[in-house]
């Protein structure tokens, strides 16, 4: 069976991008593995002291929470999903998982605007080098 | 464990606790011996059985000036009869030779100001001859601007900008803008003494270390208290009480934010109410920007109405010697009437977000959610209540026994060591030695600016602006703070301002009651509700939000949070002026 790895978040074009894979998924009679990736980068906002460790395990609370999110949407349309939760920066985290988890594609939401963390340009120039560094085949669905 | 690592981990521990003793002995001493052996030293106190001349110097805002060179010699001869260095205080007192006296000039000078020279008159002479102490009226030294006026001014000037546009991290910017001014005071002094800014110990002396260990003591306590999930867990019961009514959970989550931020940090606070904000929001099929910005908005106001609740009341409170009490009595009923004002804002503000939400989640999402709202560790929560609610009643009794912030928050982090988590190495990692770092930096930034007379021109210039007027000068100070505080980081900016709001307290009549420091206050922490990069709670927020996939944009948050500004620094200018 297929496995196709997903990375979501919580918002609206997240959403969107799990619609996507999901159908893509029952099309192609796959599971998919929802990737959430930890990245506590923005904590060098703030001269203050804070405790990375305890915001990092706030951090996979809510990551869990939003990838059982995501589990749950694909399973109430009969797709089977797993969750995976990393950390680190988003693309070494795409590329690592890619290779770990033993995936035969890795799809990516069509970027819907302005606030879309990539622009499409640079989302293709990305899926060239996962394809390039995994050999496994990304979609921009 | 092997032994001997066990025996080398307690020794450890016990030199750390030691030091850490030794360290509140010393603060404690500082403050209750350290008056008593400034005024002995005070030589124009002291006295002098010979002739001798005494005085002080002040610069035109009526300061002291320290380390100022004075001398006193025979008109016509450039040899020192005496030659002293003025003290904190600006006092010297030069002892004269035992000698029959003609005419004595006495010359000050100092890096930044004008050299000074005046002539005793006949009757100083003739109680000089007559081997008596004379006392000259303050000596007034004009400020010059010199090349190292704007070396300092440009160093601070790159320190707010590349903090401003994120180009390097706080502590490094500081770090640099301190660098610079002692670099050149110390390489280019020795070529154009014209440049020469302070020497290291002068630097040093700007360094407020109070607020170093009020910062510290409270980052320890704090860095306990967070790992116990009482903030999820406050936030798990507000979705609790709530029951889905959704004007409710805004009302409960925006009080638990404030009151949390006021007591302990708000930048702490929305790091963790944050995370599980979201994941209830969801559940409630809510956006979660429709929470976050309320708490976020609550967290800055909330944090004006205690000293350690804001980076700026640490800083304010310290340097203008206002206790915890000193805030609560004259803050906090005007925070709680903004936290009112503001709760009907972003009720009114997120009605539709209210009204439209929908579509709970199943039975599994919300048990998850209970599961990230429990508390960890109910034994140190327990223990650590205890602890955090005696040093609060060290807080409030302390202004009485003359027992500084510092003190009881170095006293908690020790109780929290020892009683607690005591595990010394892994709390001293989680001190926060970058934000201590900053301070000291910025202090010496913020020094070199007062050394080169910049702080003096700002200060004159606000007086000259408000003419007396304490209206117009309360008025000033909330709105500007308010203006800037949402441009720049507002910590270096209320750091640079506390000598020009020491200097209107003193000189505009009805400041004396300190209405000022507390404009500066709620100017600098209501104005960080304006824009994105207006405070640090704001940034962490953001960060959190755009992980979980919504991205707070700047347009976004000056929507609602530029209103939410005006209307708390009305609220906030208004309960000034009602109260003093």
């Amino acid at each position: 069976m297929k496995r196709i790895l997903c990375a979501t978040r919580g918002g609206e074009a997240s959403r969107r991008t799990q619609d996507a894979v999901i159908a893509m998924a029952k099309e192609e009679g796959a599971s998919i593995l929802f990737l959430f990736v930890v990245d506590v980068e923005f904590l060098r906002l703030t001269a203050r002291g804070v405790r990375p460790d305890v915001v990092l395990a706030e951090m996979e609370h809510m990551g869990e929470f939003l990838l059982a999110m995501a589990c749950e949407r694909a399973e109430a349309q009969g797709v089977r999903a797993e969750a995976c939760l990393r950390h680190g920066p988003l693309i070494n985290a795409l590329e690592s998982a890619a290779l770990e988890e033993e995936v035969d594609a890795v799809a990516f939401g069509r970027p819907a605007g302005p606030e879309s963390t990539f622009s499409l340009a640079d989302l293709e120039s990305l899926c060239q080098r996962i394809e390039e560094d995994t050999g496994v085949k990304t979609y921009i669905v | 464990m092997n032994l001997r690592l066990a025996a080398e981990i307690g020794r450890r521990r016990s030199t750390l606790l030691l030091l850490l003793a030794l360290l509140v002995f010393l603060i404690w001493s500082i403050h209750t011996v350290g008056a008593a052996v400034w005024a002995q030293e005070d030589p124009v106190e002291a006295g002098h059985a010979g002739p001798s001349v005494a005085g002080r110097l002040v610069d035109p805002l009526g300061e002291p000036i320290h380390d100022a060179e004075v001398m006193a010699r025979e008109e016509g001869n450039s040899q020192p009869l005496a030659q002293v260095t003025s003290q904190t205080d600006g006092s010297y007192l030069l002892d004269m030779p035992p000698v029959p006296l003609t005419a004595i000039i006495i010359e000050a000078f100092r890096p930044h100001f004008q050299p000074v020279e005046l002539s005793l008159d006949t009757d100083q002479m003739a109680q000089l001859n007559a081997g008596q102490a004379i006392r000259l009226e303050d000596i007034e030294l004009e400020r010059l601007i010199t090349p190292g006026f704007w070396v300092a001014t440009l160093s601070f000037a790159l320190v707010l900008g590349l903090i401003a546009l994120e180009r390097l991290h706080k502590t490094t910017a500081a770090l640099l803008g301190a660098a610079l001014v002692l670099g050149v005071s110390f390489v280019g002094g020795a070529i154009n003494p014209e440049l020469f800014i302070f020497d290291f110990e002068q630097a040093l002396a700007y360094v407020d270390f109070d607020v170093i260990f009020l910062v510290m003591g409270m980052m320890i306590v704090i860095a306990v208290i967070e790992e116990t999930g009482i903030f999820q867990w406050l936030a798990y019961q507000a979705y609790r009480l709530s029951r889905g009514r959704l004007w409710l959970l805004v009302v409960i989550l925006m009080v638990i934010t404030a009151v949390a931020s006021a007591l302990l940090d708000n930048v702490t606070t929305m790091l963790l109410m944050a995370p599980i904000t979201i994941q209830i929001a969801l559940t409630l099929g809510l956006s979660p920007l429709s929470l976050l910005i309320p708490e976020v908005l609550a967290s800055n106001v909330g944090g004006i109405s205690t000293l350690i609740g804001t980076p700026t009341n640490i800083l304010i409170g310290s340097y203008a010697g206002l206790g915890f009490n000193d805030f609560l009595i004259n803050l906090t009923p005007g925070v709680v009437v903004a936290m009112l004002v503001l709760i009907v804002y972003v009720n009114v503000r997120y009605r539709k977000a209210f009204a439209g939400a929908g579509g709970q989640l199943s039975a599994a999402m919300r048990e998850r959610l209970r599961e990230s709202g429990r508390i960890t560790e109910p034994v140190k929560l327990r223990k650590a209540g205890i602890i955090f609610g005696v040093m609060l009643v060290l807080f409030v009794t302390g202004d009485s026994f003359h027992l500084v912030p510092a003190v009881t928050a170095i006293m908690g982090a020790v109780a929290m060591l020892l009683w607690v988590a005591p595990d010394v190495e892994e709390m001293l990692q989680v001190v926060d030695w970058t934000t201590l770092v900053f301070f000291i930096a910025l202090f010496m930034a913020v020094g070199a600016l007062e050394e080169v007379g910049l702080i003096s021109m700002i200060a004159t210039s606000i007086g000259d602006l408000v003419g007396g007027n304490l209206t117009a000068a309360i008025l000033i100070l909330v709105w500007s703070a308010a203006l800037l505080s949402g441009l720049i980081d507002n910590i270096p900016f209320a750091a640079a301002m506390l000598p020009v709001v020491g200097y209107l307290t003193r000189t505009v009549p009805g400041a004396e009651s300190g209405v000022l420091w507390y404009a500066l206050s709620v100017g600098a922490a209501m104005g960080g509700n304006s824009t994105l990069i207006g405070s640090s709670p704001n940034l962490v927020t953001a960060g959190i939000s755009e992980r979980a996939g919504y991205r707070i944009t700047y347009m976004e948050f000056l929507k609602v949070g530029l209103p939410a500004t005006i209307l708390t620094v009305i609220v906030g200018t208004i309960w000034l002026l009602i109260r003093f």
